[in-house]
């Protein structure tokens, strides 16, 4: 019995990964076109850098190709890139290419690590490196590379709405290594001494989307959208 | 007596012309600030933002009454002292440029109690302003601009507040705006009390407000000993209620420095009035 | 009838400085006075007047008023008095009624609506009340200064040169007010001036003051008769006749004959008449016979001396 298993073992683990990078990508974004709207509840954490900022409540809309909103009575920090981007960027197939760059363990899963690297020449996104969990088609780990805004990585998780590819929590880890302060407008009294620079303190920060009440396919009029 | 003198002081601060100067400038201000706020906002801000805004979203209502509130009370605290001193550098030296000291000190009423009702008079008047300021700033902003979170810049970072969390810090650091504003009412009585004449109390106020404002700004290790104690250090403390935490034993010593500072010159100016010859 | 001292200065002395302004000076005001003030200009009038109401420390001597030190109870004193020093300073940018309720308020009696209305008539301002003290004149500013004096019904009232830079009707009307709060209200009034005609039509008591220090001290009447009286004659001719005849009549005093028709003499006022007469009987026509000095000249002689 002992070689037949391990025989049927190594080719189940051979076949996951034999897996067709562009396949995984496909399955994933499948997964995610099903979604034609959501609406969300979404908390939101920041601990970055040089911003102090107490955890925010707003609620989020998303309708394709491309509509995104937040909704907040006060001021939420979101990542700039992220939340619809990829999912934008992953509909368009033939803007780029994918390649697979083996496996890595997250947690307790095997993922299949797929570069992502688009076609057009003046993206401003350099490579997307996806974790894809190829039993389930979810992404969970993201690691997007722009020319603006250095290297973002994501953490999902996934709940209830796991069918649609839709998180209920996103931990970003961003880059802060270009932030900073004007100078004229930093005067301040106590702090005098101590100007901040972000080259002192730590250089990423990381941003916690806790999403509730998820309304998928519900039906959001574009109205909603404007501002 | 020193009630019915203090009435007396009301009623000529009240007629005098130049108190509404400080009023209408105010106004004027206020309202220029928030007009250039209304067109022109967002690049004020962006200014701000800019570096962050690259990687970083900002949603919400920015630029709301709060924020403007904030933007009018450090543009404008500049600019307030000279309006203070212009009503207030008057009082003593004023009367002595006009003549009415002497038929004043003619009458059974000790000098230090002209002196205090005078410095009630322009307690009160000071205390108009600042509400005056607030109203505009904070309540006109609001009306205009809408409420909503706010967006500190603090030379360590960006600290943003809660809509919820910020007027008690509207209201502490109005009234530390206040106390920095008091300091500089009581320093120009007291220049008010060694002058004959009404414009060099106001120009000596300015001029010490400047004179104190550079040193504490020069980065230059020798004046490291004396910025501490310079009130005008610790004129700017209020902007301190919206750090967060809120830095409060940094708070209560600008308080305590900015109080001495007042009785200080209360003392000066009795101490001088009183022994001052009407020679006027 | 003993007399009540008002005010009572020893020795009083200021400088500012290295400068002197008041050396020693000594006087006293009784009840009922009108006391006259009197020095040229700098001799240390004002700086006494400030002295007397607290506006000036003196460095050395003592003020009594109401037999009370002035530096110990000020403010009990000051409620009994009314002044003016040098001219009458108002709020320019106030009504002169407001200006009035301001000094009322602090006058230290409680002055009612009508007092102050009474006193704006009596000094002829009734129906000017509600005009802007920046549009009086010098004389209403003046007439203002005394209602503001008068308001908390004081019983001494200090007028420093109270006549200063006014207009002949002014300066009568001034005048006739001195006379009127002395007469009707029975004040003592004190007053200074370098203008000595306004002394001796008023006072009936002065001191003169020069270079700071007290020259001399006393009732106008008997300063002035005290005094020999300059003789002014003239003749139709031969004044020199004359003047041996009258040197003849009075052997100790001098003559001096400034012209064939005029010569002038000093003498004693009770003389005068004697020697009108004598004149007359030796056949001199006499056209005039002029008493010249009066307290002016002998105001000057002092003041000169």
């Amino acid at each position: 019995m002992k070689p037949f298993l391990f025989f049927f073992v190594l080719i189940s683990t051979q076949f996951a990964l034999a897996q067709d990078p562009n396949e995984l990508v496909k399955a994933v974004r499948l997964k995610l076109e099903k979604v034609q709207d959501y609406s969300a509840d979404i908390h939101i954490k920041a601990q970055v850098p040089m911003i102090k900022i107490d955890e925010v409540d707003a609620k989020v809309f998303y309708k394709v190709p491309n509509k995104m909103k937040v909704e907040s009575k006060g001021i939420a920090i979101l990542p700039k890139q992220g939340l619809g981007e990829l999912n934008n960027f992953l509909t368009n197939e033939k803007a780029y290419t994918c390649a697979l760059n083996g496996t890595k363990m997250l947690g307790d899963i095997k993922t299949s690590v797929v570069s992502v690297l688009p076609l057009t020449e003046n993206s401003d996104v350099v490579l997307v490196k996806l974790w894809i969990d190829p039993l389930k088609d979810l992404i969970l780990k993201s690691q997007i590379t722009s020319k603006t805004n250095g290297t973002l990585d994501i953490n999902y998780f996934y709940g209830d709405q796991a069918k649609y590819g839709l998180p209920y929590k996103m931990v970003f880890t961003i880059d802060v290594k270009k932030f900073k302060l004007p100078k004229s407008v930093a005067a301040d009294l106590h702090q005098n001494k101590k100007k901040a620079k972000s080259e002192d303190g730590p250089q990423t920060g990381t941003i916690v989307l806790q999403m509730s009440n998820y309304r998928v396919n519900q039906g959001i009029p574009d109205a909603k959208f404007k501002n | 007596m020193l009630w019915k003198n203090t009435y007396n002081e009301f009623i000529k601060i009240l007629a005098k012309p130049r108190s509404y100067i400080g009023l209408a400038a105010l106004t004027l201000l206020i309202l220029i600030i928030l007009f250039a706020m209304k067109a022109d906002g967002r690049m004020y801000i962006s200014f701000v933002t800019a570096s962050f805004e690259q990687t970083l979203s900002f949603n919400g209502n920015i630029l709301n009454g709060n924020l403007i509130a904030f933007i009018v009370l450090q543009m404008l605290i500049v600019h307030i002292p000279l309006l203070v001193a212009l009503v207030t550098g008057d009082l003593l030296s004023g009367e002595a440029a006009m003549g009415t000291l002497r038929m004043l000190l003619t009458k059974p009423i000790s000098r230090s109690q002209v002196v205090i009702s005078k410095l009630i008079a322009a307690a009160v008047y000071t205390f108009i302003l600042v509400l005056w300021m607030g109203f505009l700033a904070l309540v006109v902003g609001r009306w205009v601009f809408g409420d909503g979170d706010l967006i500190v810049l603090n030379s360590d970072g960006l600290v943003i507040l809660n809509y919820t969390d910020v007027l008690w810090r509207y209201g502490l650091a109005f009234m530390v705006a206040y106390l920095a504003l008091m300091t500089i009412a009581t320093l120009s009585i007291a220049f008010s009390a060694f002058a004959d004449n009404s414009i060099g109390p106001i120009v000596s106020t300015m001029a010490v407000i400047i004179l104190f404002t550079i040193i504490g700004s020069l980065d230059v290790s020798v004046f490291d000993h004396v910025k501490p104690w310079l009130f005008t250090t610790h004129m700017a403390s209020w902007r301190s209620f919206f750090s967060d935490p809120v830095p409060w034993s940094a708070i209560w010593e600008s308080v305590w420095i900015l109080l001495a500072h007042n009785i200080l010159f209360v003392a000066i100016a009795i101490f001088k009035f009183k022994r001052k010859d009407i020679t006027s | 009838m003993e007399q009540q001292a008002i005010i009572e200065v020893k020795g009083l002395q200021k400088s500012f400085g290295s400068f002197e302004a008041v050396k020693n000076v000594s006087f006293t005001v009784n009840k009922g006075d009108v006391f006259g003030f009197l020095g040229p200009n700098g001799a240390g009038k004002s700086t006494t007047m400030r002295c007397m109401l607290s506006l000036i420390k003196p460095n050395a001597g003592d003020i009594r008023i109401f037999g009370k030190n002035l530096f110990e109870e000020r403010n009990a004193i000051l409620a009994k008095v009314g002044s003016i020093v040098e001219k009458p300073d108002f709020y320019k940018y106030l009504s002169a009624l407001k200006n009035l309720e301001i000094f009322a308020r602090i006058s230290g009696a409680e002055v009612s609506q009508k007092a102050i209305y009474e006193t704006l008539d009596f000094v002829g301002l009734l129906g000017r009340e509600k005009d802007k003290v920046g549009g009086f004149s010098h004389g209403m500013r003046q007439r203002l200064g005394i209602a503001q004096t008068l308001l908390h019904q004081p019983e001494l009232i200090i007028l420093d040169e109270p006549t200063t830079g006014l207009d002949p009707q002014g300066i009568i009307e001034v005048r006739d007010l001195i006379l009127r709060l002395k007469n009707e209200q029975n004040k003592t009034v004190i007053l200074s001036s370098h203008q000595l005609a306004e002394i001796e039509l008023v006072a009936n008591r002065m001191v003169i003051i020069n270079k700071g220090q007290t020259i001399i001290e006393g009732s106008v009447a008997e300063l002035m008769n005290a005094q020999e009286t300059l003789l002014h004659i003239e003749l139709t001719n031969n004044s020199q006749g004359a003047a041996t005849l009258i040197q003849e009549i009075l052997p100790t005093v001098k003559i001096q004959v400034s012209s064939p028709k005029t010569l002038e003499l000093n003498v004693e006022k009770q003389h005068i008449a004697l020697l009108n007469s004598k004149l007359v009987q030796a056949g001199f026509e006499v056209v005039a016979l002029e008493p010249k000095r009066k307290l002016e000249d002998f105001f000057i002689q002092m003041t000169q001396a």
